[in-house]
């Protein structure tokens, strides 16, 4: 240090901070280049064992789904036990699990449930909804509402009141897809924006799942946040939820601004021309 | 020793500091930039993940967007690149193609190709702009997104502005007819108009790619491919800096100046309360969003201009050097016209970071740079004259910039690799490390040299984009 001081003082810095730097930015490209090669290579390797791992998955689910074979079966095989005991090997596992639950219904979509349960897949689920990192826990949200694990409902619900954004509007999804319009009453109370963006997603969450059962929806109305009322109006036109009319008639004689009057006003027009 | 030589010392150790300095202090900023790009770029990587863009194909909520495509003499492609434009996956959007007065046949394919007739639209224009000629609907109802305008040739702020006055959605995504645009980019592009929250997002804009020697099968991008002619290698090196380690982190840090007018939206009643674009600069993508920046916060309105890392958007770059340097001249010939229409803004506390960071970054390091380097140079010359150059030294700086030009290089080319791997073919990797080491000696004096006809031809008063042929892209 006192050296560099010395050098700095009697003006003769300049040809070794520029030595310093030239050997700094050569070392810095040299090992950013390393590391490129290196995170190749480890992108070609892991592509090349998931392929691995889906063919064998795909053997075992073909059984689980056709055959009626258990878990318990399935855990007499050594070689997938071993598999299984690899973490990289569970996640895809649990991927092609949340596929084909996407593709199936009815009875094999059952199986597909019970599989994630008695493989204690559902564990790890559980542990990503509990870890720190928002974006584990959205992982951990999305695989318990694919499987419908309603009993997950109170903890995801939690989530939903982060705020992080993402792991709100996944988090909302999943609420509603678990339980339907329960699944989102408690933003009445809600104190932050919703923006958008978070409407679309929860009105396309209710389209998608076809939740049949829409009492409390109403309930939106009575908030005193604004985005959550503009939030209940939008669903009751795009459900073309005709029984809310007069819950709208009432907020257009009482809207706390314009913008939500004129919104009302156009819902009442949609659903009653 | 003289006092003249005490003279000549003096203003050797004072040059020396001065360009060490402005070096230095140039690095630094890239440095922190591409930090700031870096944690910004992950940040939305991970948010993306779990984003559904599905939601907006379905919903009649999702922001209703008028493309407006700007032709002139693009008859040779203009068919398929309307086409392509016709089939973006969105549902809210017309397609607005202003011909802009084309010499060549553009109007008649169009009119041929998808059965247009004359239409009698309403429309109340806000901005000024050359004469209509007619406006054109088609009788094929497999094309009624589509809007075809015949005007007055008038250039592409002209033309701009007309679509301005013709759309009728409350979003203009502005294009220029012949990029290739990513299937999902309006959805992508769309998605910030909702977020709001408190501020109103006044414009978007996506990353720009190049597409020479890419594959494009039915107006999209197929295949990826690093071109094997030098000049675009380095510019697609090039864009990777400019866009995933430079604008990221102005869209973080909400100072972004430029949204490219290859693509990007906009919010059309701020647009055309700012007075659209200006047709008294080359530069009109950059100093539209200037002028709406400053509009917002001149009248006090709470505003954000968000940025979108994934590439929507793929550009034919120059091939040869004629072509590069009409392009890039133009591009400081912009740039000086931007920064002096709003001179006021610059170091002015009342525009903010804007005011204090932005306009004061443009001007030193993006204006200035080329003129700093020219003079360098010219005194660097003086000085082999007079033998005062310090050789070991001179080489020394030399390396120094040199060696910062690869490491940047491979910044960027590390972003690209953990980001969106674009280029997954290891023979592509190993072209672009190579143009990262011949960038700095090859591809950056032509730049220069480029900027500084740019100051030429603003000095000498040139005014227009001259005339910029395409190869056009390969085609399966």
């Amino acid at each position: 240090m006192t050296e560099i001081w010395q050098l700095y003082k009697n003006g003769h810095w300049v040809v070794p901070f520029l030595t310093g730097a030239i050997y700094l930015f050569v070392a810095a490209s040299f090992i950013f280049y390393l590391i490129i090669v290196a995170s190749r290579n480890r992108n070609i390797k892991r592509e090349k064992l998931r392929l691995e791992y889906e063919t064998q998955i795909e053997r075992v689910m073909s059984s689980v789904i056709f055959e009626d074979v258990l878990f318990s079966e399935i855990k007499k095989d050594k070689n997938f036990m071993v598999l299984f005991d690899t973490r990289f090997f569970r996640e895809v596992l649990t991927e092609t699990l949340i596929n084909l639950h996407k593709n199936y219904e009815g009875i094999y979509a059952q199986k597909l449930e019970q599989f994630y349960k008695d493989s204690a897949l559902i564990k790890d689920s559980y542990k990503k909804l509990k870890n720190f990192n928002w974006e584990v826990k959205c992982k951990g949200i999305t695989e318990l509402s694919e499987f419908k694990i309603n009993e997950a409902f109170e903890q995801i619900i939690a989530c939903s009141k982060a705020r992080n954004k993402t792991l709100k509007i996944t988090a909302i999804n999943a609420g509603i897809r678990l339980e339907g319009t329960k699944g989102i009453v408690h933003l009445t109370e809600h104190s932050d924006i919703i923006d958008e963006w978070t409407q679309v997603n929860i009105i396309s969450a209710f389209k998608k799942h076809d939740i049949g059962d829409t009492k409390g929806v109403e309930l939106l109305l009575e908030s005193q946040n604004t985005t959550v009322i503009s939030l209940g109006l939008k669903l009751i036109k795009e459900l073309k939820l005709t029984q809310k009319v007069p819950f709208v008639a009432e907020l257009t004689a009482k809207a706390p601004n314009t913008i939500i009057k004129y919104e009302a006003q156009s819902v009442l027009q949609a659903l009653t021309l | 020793m003289t006092f003249f030589d005490t003279e000549i010392t003096w203003f050797l150790d004072v040059y020396i500091l001065l360009i060490l300095g402005y070096a230095i202090l140039i690095m630094s900023s890239y440095l922190i930039l591409a930090y700031l790009s870096q944690k910004e770029l992950r940040s939305y990587l991970k948010k993306n993940s779990f984003v559904d863009y599905e939601v907006l194909l379905t919903s009649e909520f999702a922001p209703k967007l008028s493309l407006i495509a700007p032709a002139y003499n693009e008859g040779f492609t203009i068919e398929e690149n309307v086409k392509s434009l016709l089939s973006l996956n969105y549902n809210n959007y017309q397609v607005i193609v202003v011909n802009d007065g084309s010499k060549d046949n553009s109007m008649e394919i169009l009119t041929k190709t998808y059965d247009l007739v004359l239409t009698d639209l309403n429309i109340h224009p806000k901005i000024e702009t050359k004469k209509i000629k007619g406006i054109y609907t088609s009788r094929n109802a497999a094309f009624k997104k589509l809007i075809v305008v015949d005007k007055e040739n008038g250039g592409k702020a002209d033309a701009l502005n007309v679509g301005l006055n013709i759309a009728q959605n409350p979003y203009v995504v502005c294009i220029d007819v012949d990029c290739i645009l990513d299937k999902d980019s309006l959805l992508k592009l769309a998605k910030p108009f909702l977020e709001s929250q408190g501020k109103r997002i006044i414009a978007t804009g996506g990353v720009v790619r190049i597409a020479n020697q890419c594959v494009i099968k039915n107006g999209r991008l197929v295949e990826v491919n690093i071109p094997d002619v030098m000049l675009p290698r380095i510019q697609v090196l090039e864009y990777l800096r400019a866009f995933l380690l430079g604008r990221m982190a102005w869209g973080r840090l909400d100072g972004l100046l430029l949204i490219s007018g290859a693509f990007g939206a906009f919010d059309k009643e701020i647009a055309i309360l700012s007075g659209g674009y200006s047709t008294k600069t080359v530069g009109e993508d950059m100093e539209l969003i200037v002028r709406m920046r400053r509009y917002m916060l001149e009248n006090k309105l709470p505003y954000a201009v968000s940025y979108i890392p994934d590439p929507l958007c793929w550009t034919e770059a120059p091939e040869d050097f004629k072509i590069f340097k009409k392009q890039r001249s133009r591009w400081m010939r912009g740039t000086i016209e931007t920064l002096s229409f709003h001179k006021k803004m610059f170091l002015n506390p009342k525009y903010k970071l804007l005011g204090m960071l932005s306009v004061p970054y443009w001007t030193l390091f993006e204006f200035l740079a080329p003129g700093i380097e020219f003079i360098g140079l010219l005194i660097t010359v003086i000085f082999i004259i007079f033998g005062l150059l310090n050789w070991h030294f001179f080489v020394l700086l030399l390396l120094f910039v040199y060696s910062f030009a690869v490491f940047f290089s491979v910044i960027a080319l590390f972003s690209e690799e953990r980001t969106y791997h674009k280029y997954p073919k290891q023979t592509d990797f190993f072209k672009l490390l190579m143009a990262a080491f011949i960038e700095p000696v090859y591809f950056h004096p032509l730049t220069v040299y480029a900027a500084l006809i740019g100051y030429k031809e603003k000095i000498m008063g040139t005014k227009g984009w001259g005339e910029m042929t395409r190869k056009g892209f390969t085609k399966k």
